[in-house]
This record gives C-alpha cells, sequence and structure tokens, in this order.
C-alpha cells in the first residue's frame, strides 16, 4: 500500500513537471487513436445502418460475424497487419512497418467492428416504420438516412467513443506495428509497458493515469453532447 | 385524386399476400379497405403509398391518359411513430421536407393542430403523449399535408373507449376538411361503415367485394364476407343464408330454424339469446320486456329477410 502511494506521489510530480518527451507521447496517442477512430466512424456507421435495415442473404452472419469482430484481440490485429505490411507480405512494398500509418491502419481494423455493431443495435432500436414514414413525408434516400442517424445519434455518439476507447487502450498492436520506437511511434500503452520493463513504477503509473484522463476527457466530450442533444 | 389498381399482386418470402385484379378509388372518395388481420389490407395501403416497389406498375393514379405511377400521399401508420423533438416539430417536418415556407408551415401546423385538438400539445415532447393523444398527433401530421391522397391504417387502433368515440366522431369533419381522396384501413365493422362511403372487403389477401357501401352490405357474395358484415350465415335446405344483425326473431316462420339456448346475457336494458343453430352461434337480441326462454331449451325463430350467398367463399 505504501509503495502504491509512493508511486502515486511520482506520478502526480511527473505529471506536474511538463515532461516535453511526455506530451510528445500524449500527442501521439490522440493524433493515431484520434485518426483511426475518424476513419472508422466513416466505415462504420454506414455499414452499420446498412446491416440494421438492409434485408439480404447473409445479413444474420454478417452480423455475426461484427458481433466477434468487437472482441478482437488486438495483439492478433498487430499480428496480421504486420504480416501484410511485413516486407515479404503483400503490401509490404510500401514500407510503412513501424510507422504511426500502419498504427492507424492496426487501429482501424480494431475499432471498426465496435462502430460497425453499436451503431446496428442503435438503428434498430429504433421503430421499424422510422424510413418508410420518412418516405413517405416526402424524404429522399440520402434525407432519410440522415434523420434516421439524427435519430439514433445517442447511440451513434457511444459507437464513437467504444471504437475510441477500444484503441486508446490496446497495447498489442501498436506495439506489434508500430515497433515502440522513441521519437516516433512510442504511444502511451507502449510507453507504460516499456517504463513497467526497466521497473520505473512511478513513471509507468504517471502515464497510466494520463491514459485514464486523456481517455475520461475525450468520453466526457463526447457524454456532453450525447446527453445535451439527447434532451 | 383517383387511383387505379390493376394487377396487382405482392409476395412475401414466396407467398403471395396481396393478389388485386381491379380496384378503382373514385376522386375525392372516402373508402374503407375492411378485412381481418392479416388479409392484406395494410399492404394494399403500402402499395399506393408506394412502399411497395414492386407493386408501383400495377397503380396509376389521376385521369385516364394523364396519369402517374406516383402521388403525394399523406400517410398515418397504425402504430403512431414520432422523431425526437416537439408536436410542432413532427407536424411541420413533413410540410418543411416539401418544401412549404415557414410562414406557410407554422400557419398549417396551427390550424391542423386546431382541428385535430391538439393545439394545447404543440410544445410536448412527441414521445411523452398519452395513445389517443398520440393517434391524434399521428393524424394531424398526415392531414397537415393535404396530399391528394390521404392513407390512413387503423387510426383507432389502441385507444380506449372515450377517446376512440371522440375521434370516430371528429374523423369524418378532419377528412372532410384536410383531405380529399382517402383510404381507410381497419378491420371494425363500425369504423368502416361510420368513416367510408366505399367499402372493399379483402380477405386472404383477395378482394372479395368492392363497391358502395349500400351495395356491398346488401349483398355479400359470401359467407365469410357476410360475417365479416355483421351476418349470421344460417344454413337452409336451399343452401346457406346470411340474415342481417337484429333480423332473427322468435316464432315460427319460413326461413325457421331451432335454435338450442346456451346463455342468457342481461344487458340492462335488454336481453340476448345466446346459442347454437347446427352448430353456427348465434347471438339474438330480444325485444325490450320479452321474456327470456332458459337455458338449455330450444326455441323456434325465424328471419324476417336474409339474403342467399353462394355456395362457396372461394379464394
Amino acid at each position: 500500500m505504501r509503495d502504491l502511494l509512493h508511486a502515486l506521489t511520482e506520478a502526480l510530480g511527473l505529471l506536474a513537471s511538463g515532461d516535453p518527451e511526455v506530451a510528445a507521447i500524449i500527442g501521439r496517442s490522440l493524433a493515431i487513436s484520434g485518426a483511426a477512430t475518424l476513419l472508422a466512424t466513416a466505415a462504420g456507421v454506414p455499414l452499420g445502418y446498412l446491416l440494421a435495415r438492409g434485408r439480404f442473404r447473409g445479413r444474420t452472419l454478417v452480423l455475426a460475424l461484427v458481433n466477434t469482430g468487437m472482441g478482437l484481440p488486438p495483439v492478433v490485429v498487430g499480428l496480421v497487419v504486420w504480416l501484410v505490411l511485413a516486407r515479404t507480405g503483400p503490401l509490404g512494398g510500401l514500407g510503412i512497418l513501424y510507422t504511426r500509418r500502419a498504427m492507424v491502419i492496426a487501429q482501424f481494423i480494431i475499432a471498426t467492428p465496435l462502430v460497425v455493431g453499436v451503431t446496428a443495435a442503435a438503428v434498430q432500436a429504433l421503430p421499424e416504420e422510422l424510413p418508410e414514414l420518412l418516405r413517405s413525408l416526402g424524404a429522399g434516400r440520402l434525407r432519410t438516412v440522415w434523420l434516421v442517424s439524427r435519430e439514433a445519434q445517442l447511440g451513434l455518439l457511444a459507437a464513437v467513443m467504444a471504437g475510441f476507447g477500444g484503441v486508446i487502450s490496446e497495447v498489442g498492436a501498436s506495439m506489434t506495428v508500430g515497433g515502440n520506437l522513441r521519437d516516433s511511434t512510442r504511444v502511451l500503452t507502449t510507453a507504460i509497458v516499456t517504463t513497467t520493463g526497466r521497473g520505473e513504477v512511478a513513471a509507468a503509473l504517471a502515464l497510466g493515469l494520463i491514459l485514464l484522463l486523456l481517455a475520461f476527457v475525450v468520453n466526457l466530450a463526447l457524454t456532453l453532447i450525447q446527453q445535451r442533444r439527447g434532451a | 385524386m383517383q387511383a387505379r389498381i390493376s394487377a396487382l399482386r405482392v409476395a412475401r418470402g414466396g407467398r403471395v399476400v396481396l393478389d388485386v385484379d381491379e380496384l378503382e378509388l373514385p376522386s375525392g372518395s372516402t373508402t374503407a379497405v375492411f378485412g381481418p388481420n392479416g388479409s392484406g389490407k395494410t399492404t394494399l395501403l403500402r402499395a399506393l403509398a408506394g412502399l411497395e416497389p414492386a407493386a408501383r406498375r400495377a397503380i396509376a393514379f389521376g385521369e385516364p391518359g394523364a396519369s402517374s405511377d406516383r402521388v403525394s400521399v399523406g400517410l398515418a401508420f397504425q402504430r403512431p411513430v414520432f422523431l425526437r423533438g416537439s408536436v410542432r416539430a413532427n407536424l411541420g417536418l413533413g410540410l418543411e421536407l416539401r418544401g412549404v415556407v415557414p410562414v406557410e408551415r407554422a400557419a398549417r401546423i396551427v390550424e391542423v393542430a386546431r382541428e385535430c385538438g391538439v393545439a394545447h400539445l404543440l410544445e410536448r415532447n412527441a414521445r411523452e403523449l398519452s395513445a389517443g393523444e398520440a393517434q391524434r398527433v399521428n393524424l394531424a401530421r398526415a392531414l397537415a399535408l393535404r396530399a391528394p391522397l390521404t392513407l390512413l391504417d387503423e387510426p383507432l387502433a389502441g385507444l380506449d373507449h372515450g377517446a376512440r368515440t371522440a375521434l370516430l366522431f371528429d374523423l369524418p369533419r378532419l377528412l372532410g376538411t384536410f383531405a380529399t381522396t382517402t383510404v381507410v384501413v381497419t378491420h371494425d365493422r363500425e369504423e368502416a361503415f361510420r368513416l367510408a362511403e366505399r367499402l372493399v372487403v379483402v380477405v386472404n389477401g383477395r378482394v372479395r367485394t368492392a363497391g358502395a357501401k349500400a351495395e356491398v352490405y346488401r349483398r355479400p357474395p359470401d359467407t365469410e364476407t357476410a360475417t365479416l358484415l355483421g351476418y349470421t350465415v344460417l344454413p337452409t335446405p336451399a343452401g346457406d343464408v346470411a340474415v342481417p344483425p337484429g333480423g332473427l326473431r322468435v316464432g315460427c316462420g319460413t326461413p325457421g330454424w331451432t335454435l338450442r339456448i346456451e346463455r342468457v346475457a342481461d344487458l340492462g336494458n335488454h336481453e340476448h339469446l345466446l346459442g347454437t343453430i347446427a352448430g353456427h352461434a348465434v347471438d339474438l337480441r330480444l325485444p325490450r320486456g320479452a321474456i327470456a326462454p332458459a337455458a338449455g331449451t330450444d326455441v323456434e325463430v325465424n328471419a324476417a329477410e336474409c339474403v342467399a350467398l353462394r355456395a362457396s367463399g372461394g379464394n
């Protein structure tokens, strides 16, 4: 208990010192996970809508696959992306392994099923007649999708939060495809692993606290938007 | 707006749920599509609303020679579904989507809300209305459009007795004010007769009879239609006949039957004999003051008027 308190004190001290390296790691984590979440939202929301409202053969199977994908182990995703991007892999020619781009790709793969799954559930929770009602009132196809999405926005924001939460906290994929290179691909989670490995418990705990704080701030902002619009 | 349907077939999961050879809805008329649950009534309404893509080519709107396969409709689904927001916003959405300018939109919302008795609800959250209020707002949203074709699916569904009676009283006036050609889907005989001047009876996805209400009522073509219209169908040596409501009376006559009384129901100011004639359930209202025979006895009954039916309802 005493050790924990000691570590916490050190952690707060480290936070207060405003270490430039820590600031760079925070910025990198936000940029990579933010980009992956944005891309996953752009792809996942329309896909989730289609899965919820579409009537096509194999829909249930796809939904089951998406729901399985919501629990994808990041380290497995990292491994597959690593195999694809490695010099001998099909996309090895791109030469992006151990870069932030590779990390965005891996995190996009982790976040997308989360966004699709939560979106599909949110859209399915709406009254079945809603799209037809909107069409009968005079809405075109795009306007209908827009209005239905607006109705589902509480769920859609939850989808974005799920996606961001899934990637900001993952370590396996970032480590595998990013390589945890100092000044280049080191993010909060991989930095925690490194510092813990070095036995710098207080620093690791400080980074953990920052990670939690970051996730809290982003989710607080999204929750505020969600609850205000839902009122 | 006149509508003509020809060779309309709608299938779901390989099963034909609606098969209409010919049907015409005259311009300015109010038609009740009447039939039991699951008979295809709502599918017919959806086809008219353009929500059954396969049915589009089977329906022509407007005068012959200048007809179109699409028309602007004011549709009220059976279940009132609202978007998040106030009643005012929900009433205005259709008008906004149809490009009605804000000033006119505001005036039309106020007018339709006043006429439909929901003016006091305009600022309320549309998702926090009682069943009766929601059904009226649902109706007002469809009527606000003043569309050439108004389509109402079970507009009195889910209402308690008081709210239903009040809305049933108001509906003809509202349709007269805001609607022109109207189609009302209902499984309730009273609603069909109270609201419409024309009837279309649909059973098992087929139109059994259609036309002016009195005509349809006078000539039920088959047993199922006669039963739906409230007739009691009874056998005679010459075939089945349909006896209109209140047409059975105690006493000998032709045609006549023996009624086995199972129960006497006291409804306050008069009594009903409930029993069977050759296996058919019969409900005979006794005149006020008449002395009811005891349950378990047989009495002779006859029909003052009846309609001969075809041998089979067909399909």
